[in-house]
């Protein structure tokens, strides 16, 4: 149950600043507040909290993916000195699981662990080495059982239960017109992979926990939602939730990975059993074991068309692999079912989405939310009908684009704006870039970049187009909404506005656009936004693109209530019409003559408001998957240029353009950011990007082994950006985050396709199923010593390929 | 997207053993459990705890068929806790 308001009380921690903004109205460039400090690296992050006093916590994991444990015994680790604390299962005060959606996962594991990396035990220590050597004391006898690592087996009667559920989280069907009766002249199948990407956010988990001395704590923390993490650390903890007080740290990146806890309870319980601050912070091979990931997938899809292209019926089988508890999985097991086929009108639909328990590590929200793993399956699809037909792939896509008033599979009418011909239009009609000679060009240039591998010899071009979308919002009956504060004062005879809300900055640009929000709708150029916490009401997760649509509405709301009040105050004390009234820098005006000053206006009086702002309901799926489960809908289309050296299976991706609807370009600049980091997400999940799991275990937990893009690998980005008004959102907007993840991967991989003639179905591909080695090694293999090979094992002899 | 307990109905079942039955006190937790997860609506929330989610009437009956097989086993005692969630319809609760 979701906590409207909690009591102030007087934090126990110096509060963080609240930097006052001068410049900057909605649609304006606005410089953001937290750049500057970030890149000087005088920004404070959460890994940076510090207390005088305060204790190290450290968590023991469990080293195998799936096993029984007969007991575990803490005496040794907790005689050490310097050691405070070592808790287990026993000492947890409260609910034992939390989750999410389902409280399935365990605070610290009892008599069973499920994933690699599980917490099993926690230690306080007045040093982090001390911590770590603690945990070594910590004996825990393990019975080890195999683990189920694939989702098919998972799904089988003869699989062991890992659950007392069973190993079906979730499964959904939407049935939409009749396939079984439809006919189509060309039919095209295909199955596609996704691999676990994983969120990479630079900071890794990390916060503070602060005891009050009267039972309750304060948390210092960096997540996407400070309430939802209030309501189960409270659980836990046996505390009401007004003895749980959150305030958001400095975070370093999110993309979904910080929306479930990592180790909010154990601090927090470590704080309390010592009375003394306790200070966690993961390392990066840790993080990769705190927090969820994107759920890979298999997808068997089969398109029916008519001979000119029309599309007739699409069949989906969707099996993901949830890992071992529930996080976020059933929602994104709805997200994929309902965005299965694409922006494309389907007239006929049968799609199954299956979400399962493995051993795996538990996967949950990632930028795209579902919509990421569907968009590639479908893509490739489309490509592939398009070559069946012999039609231009791009005018296939056109020909069936979703137009207003169209009916989703899932049942709802499309709203406008649904532009999806328009935006196809324009990657279509958008410059190619030149083609550069090969030879002599500069190393960075080529694929391969400085490894100077490649001379150019075998050096191909391809191009590639894909479009996706996805909804903005909470769906499918959840009440979403959020919560602002926006107080008017006067300080040292200067109007300042303040906003308070407990929405989440993880790097996106929020608090920027909150003040732009604020300077738009009550004209005061000097705005500070306070440091978001549980003090004010929940402004729900920084997920789904959804905080600028709805915190913003609060924000733009609560101003409009405070300008509001402002204008009464005019209209008593000055007999002047409401109706002419603004307010312009430093003054209330009436027809550009100055009325009263806001100093002598307001005085030492504060003007504030509160507002919590709900967006219009959406409704849940029916048993055939239909309903308007749906806020809003962002589309955005892709085309992706790349140079692959085809004998090597080196890449370099020349140009991603894109187009994308915005609605409203709130901050042209933050939105230029947010378009560029997603579509680096994009082509790190086409070329790169994989958690390596052998039998439950990661094999590359470090950013050594697990890659990501640098500066080396992004492309040039060309934008065009639509703004075209949503009338039921503020100020017209769209949220914008996710759009640009989502089909960027496929254009990228189409565009190598384009070059190779490889089918490539699996994501993120590999230089091997480039050159075409992947599933049958080459025919001549090469000789042991003659190509470096003799020190790594023969191609054909690795398991790896 | 959070979903966050929204069953119509909840019941937690904590087992308590007795040390002089003819089953062990794992055994009488152990056939507990098997009989909630028959269910298909349980999950575990501790050692002897195992929580229940769904409709009122599935949740009722599969609460009582839990607490006799663990009393049928030689539990010593269960205690139990049913909450209804309000708004579950709301937000697509069973």
């Amino acid at each position: 149950m979701m906590i409207q308001q909690t009591m102030p009380m007087a934090p126990t921690r110096e509060r963080p600043d609240a930097p006052v903004t001068t410049p900057g109205k909605v649609g304006d460039h606005t410089e953001r507040a937290d750049g500057v400090p970030k890149v000087k690296g005088e920004f404070e992050y959460s890994s940076d909290l510090w207390m005088d006093g305060m204790l190290w916590g450290a968590t023991l994991r469990s080293p195998h993916p799936h096993a029984n444990i007969w007991s575990i015994d803490t005496s040794e680790a907790g005689e050490m000195p310097g050691v405070h604390a070592v808790l287990t299962h026993e000492d947890v005060p409260g609910r034992k699981v939390y989750g999410m959606e389902v409280p399935d996962q365990p605070v610290l594991a009892w008599e069973r662990v499920r994933y690699q990396g599980e917490p099993v035990a926690v230690v306080a220590a007045d040093h982090p080495e001390t911590a770590r050597r603690a945990l070594e004391k910590i004996s825990v006898k393990y019975e080890i059982l195999d683990p189920l690592t694939d989702p098919e087996e998972a799904m089988k009667d003869s699989a062991p239960q890992l659950h007392l559920s069973g190993n079906v989280l979730k499964r959904i069907r939407i049935l939409h017109g009749d396939v079984g009766a439809a006919k189509a002249d060309v039919v095209v199948t295909g199955e596609y992979e996704i691999g676990m990407q994983d969120q990479a956010f630079l900071g890794p988990e990390s916060g503070l926990a602060v005891p009050d001395g009267q039972g309750g704590v304060d948390l210092y923390i960096s997540t996407q939602w400070l309430h939802i993490d209030q309501d189960q650390v409270a659980e836990s903890l046996g505390l009401n939730p007004e003895q749980v007080r959150l305030t958001l740290s400095g975070v370093g990146g999110a993309f979904g990975g910080r929306e479930d806890l990592s180790m909010q309870i154990h601090a927090c319980m470590l704080a309390l059993d010592t009375g003394r601050p306790v200070k966690m912070m993961y390392n990066r091979e840790e993080s990769f074991y705190g927090h969820v990931h994107r759920h890979p997938a298999r997808m068997r899809y089969e398109h029916g068309a008519t001979r000119d292209g029309e599309l007739v019926y699409v069949k989906a089988r969707l099996v993901f692999d949830g890992g071992a508890y529930a996080s976020s999985s059933n929602a994104v097991c709805t997200n994929a079912a309902t965005f299965a086929c694409g922006p494309y009108d389907v007239p006929n639909a049968e799609i199954e989405s299956h979400m399962l328990y493995t051993n795996n590590p538990p996967c949950g929200a990632m930028r795209g939310f579902g919509a990421v793993q569907v968009c590639f399956a479908y893509e490739t699809q489309m490509d592939r009908l398009a070559r069946e037909l012999g039609m231009d792939p791009l005018e296939l896509r056109i020909k069936n684009a979703l137009k207003p008033g169209d009916t989703f599979p899932f049942g709802q009418e499309v709203p406008p704006p649904a532009p999806v011909k328009e935006i196809l239009e324009r990657v279509k009609d958008m410059p190619l870039p030149e083609e550069e000679e090969v030879v002599g060009r500069d190393l960075r240039r080529l694929p391969g970049g400085v490894s100077n591998v490649t001379h150019g010899e075998a050096v191909k071009r391809g191009v590639g187009y894909a479009v996706g979308y996805k909804n903005i919002g909470f769906s499918a009956g959840f009440d979403d909404y959020s919560t602002a504060r926006v107080t008017l004062s006067v300080e040292d005879g200067e109007p300042l506005v303040a906003v308070h809300t407990a929405a989440a900055e993880v790097g996106q640009g929020l608090i920027t656009i909150e003040a732009q929000i604020a300077r738009t709708e009550l004209g005061v150029e000097r705005v500070a936004v306070l440091p978001a916490d549980t003090r004010i009401g929940s402004a729900g997760s920084t997920s789904a693109s959804r905080q600028t649509y709805v915190t913003g509405a609060a924000v733009k709301q609560a101003c409009e209530a405070v300008r509001e009040r402002v204008f009464e105050k005019v209209s008593d004390e000055f007999r002047e019409s409401g109706g002419d009234l603004a307010i312009e820098g430093r003054n209330v005006v009436s027809g550009g003559r100055v009325v009263v000053s806001l100093a002598e206006l307001v005085g030492a009086e504060e003007i504030e408001e509160t507002v919590e702002f709900h967006h219009s309901e959406t409704k849940p799926l029916d048993e055939n998957g239909q309903g308007n489960a749906h806020l809003q809908f962002a589309f955005a289309a892709h085309r992706a240029v790349v140079e692959v050296d085809t004998e090597l299976g080196l890449v370099r991706v020349v140009e991603v353009a894109t187009a994308q609807d915005v609605g409203k370009a709130m901050n042209p600049q933050a939105l230029e950011g947010q378009i560029e980091g997603g579509i680096a997400q994009g082509l790190g999940l086409a070329l790169l990007e994989e958690i390596q799991i052998k039998e439950g275990k990661i094999q590359n937990a470090s950013f050594t082994d697990y890659l990501i893009p640098t500066t080396l690998d992004m492309p040039a980005v060309r934008m065009d950006i639509l703004e075209l008004a949503d009338p039921e959102a503020p100020y017209g907007l769209k949220g914008v985050g996710e759009p640009p993840t989502i089909a960027s991967t496929p254009a990228i991989v189409a565009a190598l396709r384009d070059a190779t003639g490889q089918e490539l179905t699996r994501v993120p591909v590999k230089p091997e199923q480039i050159v075409g080695i992947a599933e049958k090694p080459p025919s001549k293999p090469p000789q042991p010593g003659s190509s470096g090979y003799s020190g790594i094992g023969r191609l054909d002899e690795r398991e790896e390929h | 997207m959070p979903a966050y307990e929204r069953a119509e109905l909840s019941a937690e079942l904590k087992v308590l053993p007795s040390s002089e039955a003819e089953r062990s006190p794992r055994e009488q937790i152990e056939v507990a459990k098997r009989a909630a997860s028959d269910s298909g609506l349980a999950r575990e929330a501790g050692p002897e705890t195992t929580v229940l989610a769904g409709g009122r009437r599935e949740v009722l009956e599969a609460t009582m068929k839990t607490v006799e097989a663990a009393l049928d086993a030689g539990a010593h005692a269960v205690e139990v806790k049913v909450e209804a969630e309000g708004e579950s319809e709301r937000f697509g609760g069973d």
